[in-house]
């Protein structure tokens, strides 16, 4: 979003971005407020005293019958916002965004509305100033709508709300925007007449976030593995990798020493920071793991150059790429997979000359990886590692959005 | 220093929580854990001790040290509401809440404790879940630490009179709760001005209701029980949606009562539930019915007010205290006599009589019967002891059943389950006898008997209860009664016994075996009053300690002998209140001897032998058994004319011989003194007493009327 507004005030555009106000981030998983320096100074903010009820975490605030059944209020909270808009969480944003953007209109004409998502309820604003005001809209769905990428099925039926609202939204949107090639087809399939709108946008990685210089691994004081990034996986999913860890540690003496070094988002509203995977990484500080909480923006080059391999821990399947791999790719670094197989990912790495491959969720094949990357680790040449960095070139946030920007500025003056 | 207090129902993840609470002492905190969760189970204090906590405490883990009726009622509520009733009278919790800065729930069923700990802390941060709650001692260290605060948390009362009438309406829950803190509501002014709050015109009924609960609350914090009730009955009286009125006007009393305090607006709470019964009823939601009614019936014949205290309204005015019963359409429905469709068959004559003893677990007074009748060739007899099957059990106390039931048309299946489990019983038996008119009387009537004959004895503890107005004694053939003053006082209650369809009355003194208590007595006995049975506060022993420090003013020879176990002080606030009193004045009197507490004993005879002047100081009494053996031993009786029935046509002074019966501690002492003034006359007396008890209330007697009542005339004796 930040790199889309920042292209679209390079080519000359006004840019507004609507946005919620950053307490209600805080109330979220946190909120990184290094990542608006980069943002354009032209870019005008306009944030919106909304937030989601349901995180909140001052009792104060609460009611008697939220204090006594907090779990049953936010329950039934779910079902009232969700008869507003069909998004449970974010529903009852939808008159004050679709307000605020009839009135950012009226004061300073719009020439396009590009609605990203999540929320979906941003497209009740899009669509609000398009039968209002005629403003075309563009959407940049990411991760799409009617697709359940995570289990690769329909996330919602035709004839349902959410179906009604989605082909309502994409029968004038000029254009379409997600993360992959899977989820693209998926829409290309799903609504044939509007496959030419539907453009695959990789997310990219940022240039600065690499670190950019050559790596010298010191495998005596103890080669660290590194995860950066929002801890969404299952439990499961990561005593699964934990599990490999320890095998791999036990069975490798370059590991023996090793330290897998996790940094991210954990957790939200009541739960942030102490949830069940708060404990799974605590009961396996021993094994040389180590969860430091959430990481700014700025920090991240410094991190990744304190790295001698990568774990890229990633949910769903062929329809999910997640912005990770980018960074990760960048960092020339070895990669170690552990995620489905067939997954979105394993076509980005494909050529990568430092990952380890994908065996899937299973934990002798990640212990094998694990050994391998250390292996990679301190037997490449720095020749190799900046090989490895060229192949996330392509991949740079700017270039991509450059592209994207570009595109959808000529689609709309067709 | 910053002072945070977490509060977990469950186990945390102690090696997280040790990890934040290092955060937080960096900052500059200290922190205590308040904890529902078992705090020394296995393997919890070691990782405990890692965590640096400035305390920790263990909260009270169950509902068991409150009353079965609140652990009902909280059965189904949140599990919020069930731990902060748990944990509400801690005084660690209270004394750790009001000093926090920051209050912490880690989880969601200590989301509600926090809640209510933070009205009464209105300054403490109140977060949910650990970052947040760093986050809010990170933003008090920013701000230079926590305010001193504590000494300006009350808002000026000037603030609070000029606004509270007129803005209460608007105010939302959180702030009335902010503005009813226990230091205001613990001077008279402030707890006098919300009263005053809650009944203001105009203010919505949710809100005055709301409004009151929150003030009742402040009261009860601030140990107003009393004004909390009238709060609640004030706002009560002005809400005219019957259910929430009644339920206002329930919980108000209740307050009272479960302190063991007669209720001022007893009445009121009765005629709520009343009101809201006959409306339900009459738009033929008969359970929701039944139920107001069940807690009217509840109220009206609480035990504090009837049993356990030393008057009570049925005892001025019986017929004035249930007539707004009487005038109830769903009490009308209760009520309603049914009838049977077949009489009684009369006793068989060409083989034994079919006889069914039966009680719930209490066969005090039936030893005797059914000794008697087991060896009788002309009984066969049989004993249900309803206790001892847990069905049985479960159907003979079974209130609110018994109300849905007979409101619903005698269609319940509740009727199902007793005609299942009592009908084979009946089939047998010729005649059943039911021992204590209670709850099993009103299970049993709720079927019609077909042709078994029905005999219910009503001792007196009954009368002071809801179960005669619950029983139908158009199916009863045959009622017993201990004494006649009790028979009047029933009779006066129920109109049915008073009808065409009530049963037949007789007076049978209890079964008492009284032979082996005429044994000689030693001639120091002169100088021993003697109580037997002080278990109850009707019994009134303090009344026996006026008499003895009367007697004891003339010749310090006197002593007075207690006989009986103690009264238990956890039946009811009533009873311990005057346990505690009673106690108080013993004291001094045990230390001197004057007072010799022989407790509890399955000898009575002999301890008989030393007394010499049998005393019975009750409020009330069917008939009086301690002191009728002691009449049998020889000893002298006294005989309080029993306050509830003193001055009525029936009386103790009916019940036994002229001059036992004394109408004040002062005349008791008299004809102590004057009796026990030389040795002779008090034996002569003695023997008097001794005579009449044996001629009149000795088995062999008393089994003659039995034989009669059960086998008619012809074939008893």
């Amino acid at each position: 979003m930040r790199e889309t507004a920042n292209q679209f005030v390079k080519v000359g555009w006004d840019v507004t971005v609507v946005n919620i106000a950053r307490e209600s981030w805080e109330l979220d998983s946190g909120i990184d407020l290094s990542l608006l320096d980069q943002v354009d100074p032209r870019v005008k903010i306009v944030e919106l005293p909304l937030s989601r009820d349901d995180l909140e975490t001052d009792i104060r605030l609460f009611d008697e019958a939220r204090a006594l059944d907090p779990n049953g209020w936010v329950a039934k909270l779910r079902k009232r916002q969700t008869k507003t808009f069909p998004e449970p969480n974010f529903g009852e944003w939808r008159g004050d965004l679709e307000e605020a953007v009839l009135r950012i209109h009226q004061e300073h004409p719009a020439d396009l509305l590009l609605a990203s998502c999540v929320p979906y309820v941003n497209l009740a604003a899009a669509w609000k100033l398009w039968e209002e005001a005629k403003v075309p809209y563009a959407v940049d769905f990411r991760d799409g709508w009617s697709i359940d990428v995570i289990d690769g099925v329909e996330a919602f039926a035709r004839d349902s709300a959410e179906g009604v609202w989605e082909q309502k939204i994409l029968d004038d949107a000029v254009s379409l925007w997600v993360v992959n090639d899977p989820i693209a087809e998926h829409y290309r399939a799903r609504y044939p007449e509007h496959a030419h709108r539907v453009h695959v946008v990789r997310n990219g990685y940022d240039a600065d976030s690499a670190p950019g210089r050559s790596h010298s691994p010191d495998a005596e004081s103890g080669l660290v593995f590194g995860y950066l990034g929002t801890v969404n996986f299952t439990v499961p999913h990561l005593e699964t990798v934990l599990n490999a860890w320890r095998a791999a540690r036990a069975k490798e003496p370059l590991l023996a020493n090793a330290r897998f070094e996790l940094r991210g988002h954990l957790g939200n509203g009541a739960t942030r920071g102490a949830n069940r995977h708060a404990e799974v990484f605590k009961a396996a500080e021993a094994d040389g793991v180590f969860f430091g909480g959430p990481a700014a923006k700025a920090e991240v080059s410094s991190i990744y150059a304190r790295w001698d391999a990568m774990v890229l821990i990633l949910i769903g399947g062929r329809f999910v790429t997640s912005g990770k791999v980018y960074e990760y790719m960048a960092t020339g670094l070895p990669i170690v997979s552990a995620h489905a197989v067939e997954h979105d990912a394993s076509n980005v790495l494909r050529g990568h000359p430092l990952w380890t491959g994908a065996p899937g969720l299973d934990e002798a094949g990640l212990t094998e990886s694990f050994i391998k990357a250390a292996h990679m680790a301190v037997e490449t040449s720095d020749e190799e590692h900046a090989e490895a960095m060229a192949h996330a070139d392509q991949f740079t946030r700017e270039a991509l959005m450059s592209v994207a920007v570009k595109n959808l500025v000529e689609e709309l003056a067709k | 220093m910053t002072e945070v207090l977490l509060v977990a129902s469950v186990r945390p993840n102690l090696g997280v929580l040790a990890d934040t609470v290092r955060k937080f002492n960096a900052l500059g905190a200290r922190v205590h854990l308040a904890g529902i969760f078992q705090l020394d189970a296995e393997g919890v204090p070691e990782e405990l001790a890692q965590v640096e906590l400035a305390s920790a405490h263990q909260l009270p883990r169950t509902l068991r040290h409150r009353s079965q009726a609140v652990r009902r009622r909280l059965g189904k509520a949140p599990r919020g509401l069930r731990n902060w009733t748990q944990v509400r009278g801690d005084s660690w919790l209270r004394s750790h809440g009001r000093k926090a800065d920051v209050l912490v729930a880690l989880d969601v069923a200590a989301v509600y404790t926090v809640w209510r700990l933070a009205e009464y802390n209105r300054t403490a941060a109140a977060k949910f879940g650990l970052a947040p709650a760093l986050k809010a001692v990170e933003e008090l260290k920013a701000q230079g630490g926590p305010t001193a605060r504590r000494s300006t948390v009350l808002p000026p009362l000037s603030a609070v009179a000029r606004d509270v009438k007129r803005s209460v309406d608007r105010l939302p829950a959180q702030l009335v709760r902010t503005v009813t803190p226990r230091p205001l509501m613990r001077s008279g002014v402030g707890a006098r001005l919300w009263r005053s709050a809650v009944t203001a015109p105009g203010v919505p009924i949710r809100v005055r209701a709301a409004t009151s609960r929150y003030v009742a609350e402040g009261m009860q914090w601030a140990g107003r029980t009393s004004g909390a009730a009238l709060t609640l009955g004030d706002a009560a009286s002005k809400i005219p949606d019957l259910q929430l009125r009644a339920d206002l006007y329930y919980e108000g009393v209740m307050q009272e009562l479960k302190k063991g305090i007669s209720p001022r607006q007893l009445g009121k709470a009765v005629a709520a539930q009343l009101a809201n019964a006959d409306a339900l009823f009459a738009g033929g939601k008969t359970d929701d019915a039944a139920e107001a009614l069940n807690r009217a019936l509840f109220l009206h014949f609480h035990r504090v007010l009837h049993i356990d205290q030393l008057s009570s309204p049925l005892a001025t005015d019986a017929e004035g205290f249930v007539a707004p019963l009487h005038r109830s359409k769903a009490f009308q429905a209760l009520s309603r006599p049914r009838g049977r469709k077949a009489p009684a068959a009369p006793a068989p004559t060409d083989r034994p009589l079919r006889l069914l003893v039966a009680t719930s677990a209490n066969d005090n007074f039936l030893h005797l019967i059914k000794e008697h009748f087991a060896g009788h060739p002309g009984v066969e007899l049989r004993y249900l002891d309803l206790a001892a099957n847990k069905h049985l059990k479960r159907i003979s106390w079974a209130a609110p059943r018994m109300l849905k039931d007979r409101l619903a048309g005698d269609t319940s299946d509740y009727q199902e389950e007793v005609e299942r489990l009592m009908r084979p019983h009946l089939d047998w038996a010729d005649t059943l006898f039911l021992e204590w008119a209670a709850g099993p009387a009103g299970m049993l009537t709720t079927i019609d008997p077909g042709d078994t004959r029905i005999v219910v004895r009503l001792h007196s503890y009954e009368a002071f209860t809801r179960w005669p107005h619950m029983t139908d004694f158009s199916r009863i053939d045959d009622m017993v009664f201990v004494a006649p003053h009790v028979k009047d006082l029933t009779a006066s209650l129920v109109p049915t016994l008073r009808g065409e369809q009530a049963p037949r009355f007789h007076l049978i003194d209890n079964a008492m075996d009284l032979s082996g208590f005429n044994r000689s007595k030693p001639a120091e006995a002169r100088f021993s009053l003697g109580l037997v049975g002080i278990s109850q506060v009707a019994k009134d022993p303090k009344w026996a300690l006026d008499v003895l420090e009367r007697v004891r003013k003339h010749d310090d020879r006197y002593r007075l002998l207690l006989v009986g176990g103690d009264m238990d002080p956890k039946t009811s606030q009533a009873t311990k209140h005057y346990l505690n009193e009673f106690e108080e004045l013993l004291a001094p009197l045990e230390e001197s001897g004057a007072v010799v507490r022989l407790g509890a004993t399955d000898d009575v005879p002999s301890k008989l032998v030393e007394i010499g002047t049998i005393l019975s100081s009750s409020v009330r009494e069917g008939c009086h058994v301690g002191l009728m053996e002691g009449a049998a031993s020889g000893a002298v009786p006294v005989v309080r004319d029993w306050p509830f029935y003193a001055g009525k046509p029936n009386s103790a002074r009916t019940l036994y011989p002229e001059g036992w019966v004394v109408a004040s501690p002062a005349e008791a002492a008299e004809r102590i003194l004057k009796i026990t003034a030389t040795e002779e006359s008090w034996r002569a007396a003695g023997e008097l007493a001794a005579d009449h008890a044996l001629s009149v209330w000795d088995w062999p007697v008393v089994q003659k009327h039995f034989e009669k009542l059960f086998l008619g005339e012809e074939r008893s004796g």
